[in-house]
């Protein structure tokens, strides 16, 4: 199919390639040349943008955030067929295109005005009323065709499992029958939404992921598994000190190893073509990385030659932290003195002076890679016509612009061609990714060119969740309850994301400090300090950015205050938040504590801790999710640990698909006990130390605790808040303050791994 | 334009020179004699993705550590990042891979795992369903201490508790089948 078509004409072409599945998602073969340069291609009738129904009834979604196993497709879909009765095998998903939103004037970014349109959840209001809209306005546009054909009023027509049904006649018609009529049909006014209490889909059904077929039987397409023809494949090393530049470079043995077409240098202080663009919210750092990489016919020759160079690198500053350590070290000396403030609640430093009993800690928790499954990867080809990348990024719009940044390009000239995702958890959000996949294809014109990250180079290469070390002090009044907190944090910059410093040529970033409830006013009074240093490790957002080692900070210490009140700690919480205007923290404690039996008799060495959380409020009521977590453990006297049990209850406020949520909710207990038992990057001479699973290990099945997801503590709150990154921050405090009732030993830093937890 | 208009200087595009190619080997993957001239110490790995085009082998670490490339080697489960080509290509070695586990996804386990939802982003489900059936093929009724050392594959989404309960389900319904 020519891409130069009548865009105007769309909705009556029918797609010459790759019906039956095609493209839909990735999960189909881009080994067609056509098929690999168009998408979307479902075949039928466009209703809007969103939706297209086929003749053989098959209702295609076109979803804009990409699939990374949140089941964020699945989502989209159930959305439309909540308002366009259809039988659910009919459904199908496919990516809406970004530079179709480009060229038709932001068809999909502007009705709904969200940062990063392409990438995120599927839960917000805005984006489930636009897809509720678009199902009602195709079956208002089907029953009206159908009542044309059969020349009735349309109020006799009713929509129901694919099919448009006459009721005094009992005439039926599958959609498709209709679909390209119904297309053409203008409503004179938008339906109104049906009322919640009569959904039958949404928080009733709980469909599985609509791509899972696809990738049981190894069809289904990450970015690695992208093949074009006359693609070539790429190898990339990149100065293993951050922000550091290529020095020299010996490549002789690699060019004349086999396969070798070519070896390629990515320097990011090349001029680049200046280009203002419609920004879409991109204030972090995605420059190029000093790299060299290896160009070849298949993948493990450009590997090993790439092995073969030898690299010279100009270090710069970042050289100057010989080890964490060091850094830790540092940020421990800056915390004991005032910084700049962040947030001010109450009279901190008057309230301070009144109490009787203090409480003060120091914490710290380390780097941490995203170690998602699918090692960094991308593919682009590059030609004086248009520039096409196919990537497994989670925001298409911003791969699509940083596309055109490095290629020089306008966006019109860029297509972005969505994968699915390999695991993501905050890692393929900047398009540093994308800008190296299109700085190496971009020295190899004109054939797509398939870079693939080494796992080592993934992993050594991260925008990893910052270090942060924090001094907290809490004042205790006479009831040993909590009215005065003073935080002081030091280590990455205390700005969103990652904004490069140019003079200094690093990178910094924050993300949050505290935004808990304890700082917004559940104790009364408190001060939130921070302390920029100049770090050159690149960060990023993880999985509850911010959220995931500060609730494991003030967790752990409103535990060390619980105990220096000689207060049990749920109740000391329940305490806390007896005032808060928001019932989730309340009903969460009680529903977990309850189901684990909180209180009950332990042997020697076993003990629970618990830990209270929100993810998303920002500290704010009635906002985000809440979520408790009891952890049942056990501490061996040589200091082996065990996690029996881990108890989750939580408050989003409402749910849409059970099944969905429960998946979501075991998954990022999983990733929370990773974090916190085992996972934490080390430096040395400003390198990160660890490059692969046998240095950073994961949990596996055998090493799993039983986990129990409790429904209790839903308040019914009006909201859907999301629910992959809340359960995050909890584990670890929640396992941290149990280790502290087995052994004594109050544990200041992760990952548990590497602390001395042995007592007697 | 800028892209294509760089000069030699700015672009450093350098010719590689050699191109020598193995020899051309047959391999015997899901019941198919498959051609490759893959250098020897290829991996199976990336034989079977780059010069195969089977891509439901996935990599993951290419140190044996996170099973994702998963596959069976007369009938065992094997990682194959580690298996340099020339160790299979020879009479008598089967290679199985996920898109010969069955032939229209109709293996139990595969029915299963769409049924329980088990995948989450799924780039490690390949090696987890060829582990898992080679566990069911050598115990057909396997415990979860079984389940816990044939099945040590590295799932970033958490999928674990799936996984087990999935096995668990898959082995229940082959006995039924051959008992039925």
């Amino acid at each position: 199919m020519d891409e130069q078509i009548d865009i105007g004409r769309r909705r009556f072409i029918v797609a010459t390639v790759a019906a039956g599945g095609g493209l839909a998602l990735g999960f189909g073969s881009l080994r067609a040349t056509a098929a690999a340069f168009n998408d979307p291609v479902a075949v039928g009738s466009e209703f809007s943008p969103w939706l297209v129904i086929g003749s053989d009834d098959t209702v295609t979604v076109r979803v804009a955030s990409p699939e990374s196993g949140n089941g964020v497709a699945t989502q989209m879909a159930m959305y439309v067929a909540e308002e366009l009765p259809c039988d659910w095998t009919k459904i199908r998903t496919e990516y809406a295109s970004t530079h179709r939103d480009v060229v038709e004037d932001w068809v999909y970014s502007k009705p709904i005005p969200e940062n990063r349109f392409f990438a995120g959840r599927s839960t917000t209001k805005e984006r489930m009323n636009s897809m509720l809209q678009v199902g009602a306005s195709a079956r208002e546009r089907l029953r009206l065709a159908a009542a044309q054909q059969w020349n009735v009023p349309v109020a006799e027509v009713e929509a129901r499992d694919s099919q448009l049904i006459h009721r005094p006649s009992g005439r039926s018609l599958g959609f498709g029958a209709v679909a390209d009529r119904a297309a053409r049909v203008k409503l004179e006014k938008e339906p109104a939404l049906k009322p919640e209490a009569e959904w039958t889909l949404l928080g009733k059904k709980t469909p599985a992921k609509l791509h899972i077929p696809a990738i049981v039987n190894g069809r289904a397409q990450y970015g690695i598994d992208v093949r074009l023809p006359d693609m070539v494949y790429a190898a990339l090393m990149q100065c293993p000190v951050h922000g550091g530049r290529l020095k020299h470079y010996d490549a002789d043995k690699a060019r004349a190893m086999p396969g070798v077409r070519a070896v390629v240098v990515i320097d990011p202080d090349e001029p680049r073509p200046q280009q203002k663009l419609r920004n879409p919210d991109m204030d972090w750092d995605n420059s190029a990385q000093a790299g060299i990489a290896v160009i070849a016919d298949h993948y493990w020759q450009a590997r090993k030659a790439l092995e073969t160079i030898e690299a010279e690198w100009d270090e710069r500053a970042g050289a100057q932290w010989k080890s964490d350590a060091h850094i830790v070290r540092s940020a421990s000396a800056l915390v004991e003195q005032p910084g700049k403030t962040v947030t001010t609640i109450g009279s901190p430093d008057q309230a301070m002076a009144q109490q009787t009993q203090f409480v003060e800690a120091l914490y710290s928790t380390p780097y941490c890679d995203h170690a998602q499954m699918e090692p960094l990867n991308g593919t682009a080809m590059v030609t004086s016509d248009r520039v096409d990348l196919w990537h497994p990024t989670s925001m298409a719009d911003v791969a699509h612009y940083v596309t055109a940044l490095e290629a020089g390009v306008p966006l019109e000239k860029v297509y972005v061609h969505q994968t699915l995702v390999g695991g993501q958890f905050g890692r393929r959000n900047f398009g540093d990714d994308v800008r190296m996949v299109v700085a190496v294809a971009r020295k190899y014109p004109g054939r797509p060119v398939h870079v693939i990250w080494s796992r080592e180079e993934s992993m050594r290469q991260g925008r990893y969740r910052s270090l942060n070390v924090v001094k907290l002090k809490a004042g205790l009044d006479e009831h040993g309850m909590p009215q005065a907190l003073i935080g002081r944090t030091a280590g990455h910059n205390f700005r969103p994301r990652n904004i490069r410093d140019e003079q200094l040529g690093m990178y910094s970033t924050g993300f949050g400090l505290f935004f808990s409830a304890y700082a917004e006013g559940a104790i009364p009074n408190s001060r939130i300090e921070y302390h920029d240093m100049p770090l050159h490790i690149m960060t990023g957002p993880y999985r509850g950015p911010g959220y995931n080692s500060n609730t494991f900070i003030l967790e752990s210490f409103i535990d060390e205050c619980a105990h220096a009140a000689n207060i049990d700690p749920l109740e000391y919480r329940l305490k806390i938040y007896a005032n808060w205007p928001d019932p989730g923290p309340t009903l969460c404690l009680k529903e977990a504590a309850s189901k684990a039996g909180w209180g009950r008799k332990l042997k020697a060495g076993m003990a629970q801790g618990i830990a209270v959380g929100n993810w998303g409020s920002f500290g704010k009521p009635q906002a985000g999710t809440t979520v408790c977590a009891v952890a049942t453990a056990e501490v061996s006297k040589k200091g082996q640990l065990k996690v029996h049990a881990i108890d989750l209850a939580f408050d989003c406020g409402r749910i849409l698909n059970r099944d969905a949520v429960l998946h979501e909710l075991q998954g990022g207990v999983v990733f929370g006990l990773n974090m916190s038992l085992n996972e934490g990057l080390t430096l040395k001479d400003g390198r990160i130390v660890e490059g692969n699973f046998d240095a950073y290990p994961m949990l596996r099945m055998a090493d799993m605790p039983q986990i129990n997801i409790h429904f209790g503590g839903l308040s019914g709150h009006e909201r859907f808040s999301e629910i992959g990154e809340p359960p995050v921050g909890v584990i670890g405090p929640a396992i941290g303050n149990a280790i502290f009732r087995a052994t004594g030993k109050r544990i200041r830093s992760t990952p548990f791994r590497k602390q001395d937890l042995s007592w007697t | 334009m800028w892209v294509v208009a760089a000069t030699p200087g700015n672009t450093r595009v350098d010719v590689g020179a050699g191109v020598r190619r193995g020899m051309s080997v047959k391999l015997d993957i899901n019941g198919q004699l498959l051609e490759t001239d893959a250098a020897p110490d290829t991996p199976l790995l990336w034989v079977l993705r780059d010069h195969l085009g089977m891509t439901g082998t996935k990599f993951g670490c290419g140190i044996a550590q996170c099973g994702a490339c998963t596959v069976h080697i007369n009938g065992g489960a094997t990682r194959s990042c580690q298996i340099p080509l020339a160790a299979v290509a020879s009479d008598g070695v089967k290679i199985t891979t996920i898109e010969g586990l069955s032939p229209d996804g109709s293996h139990p386990l595969q029915k299963v795992w769409a049924e329980a939802n088990v995948p989450q982003c799924g780039y490690c489900q390949s090696g987890m369903l060829m582990a898992a059936a080679a566990l069911l093929k050598e115990k057909p009724d396997p415990t979860d201490a079984d389940i816990d050392v044939y099945v040590s594959n590295i799932c970033r989404c958490g999928t674990y508790p799936r996984v087990k309960a999935a096995i668990h389900k898959a082995a229940a319904m082959m006995k039924e089948t051959q008992h039925g």
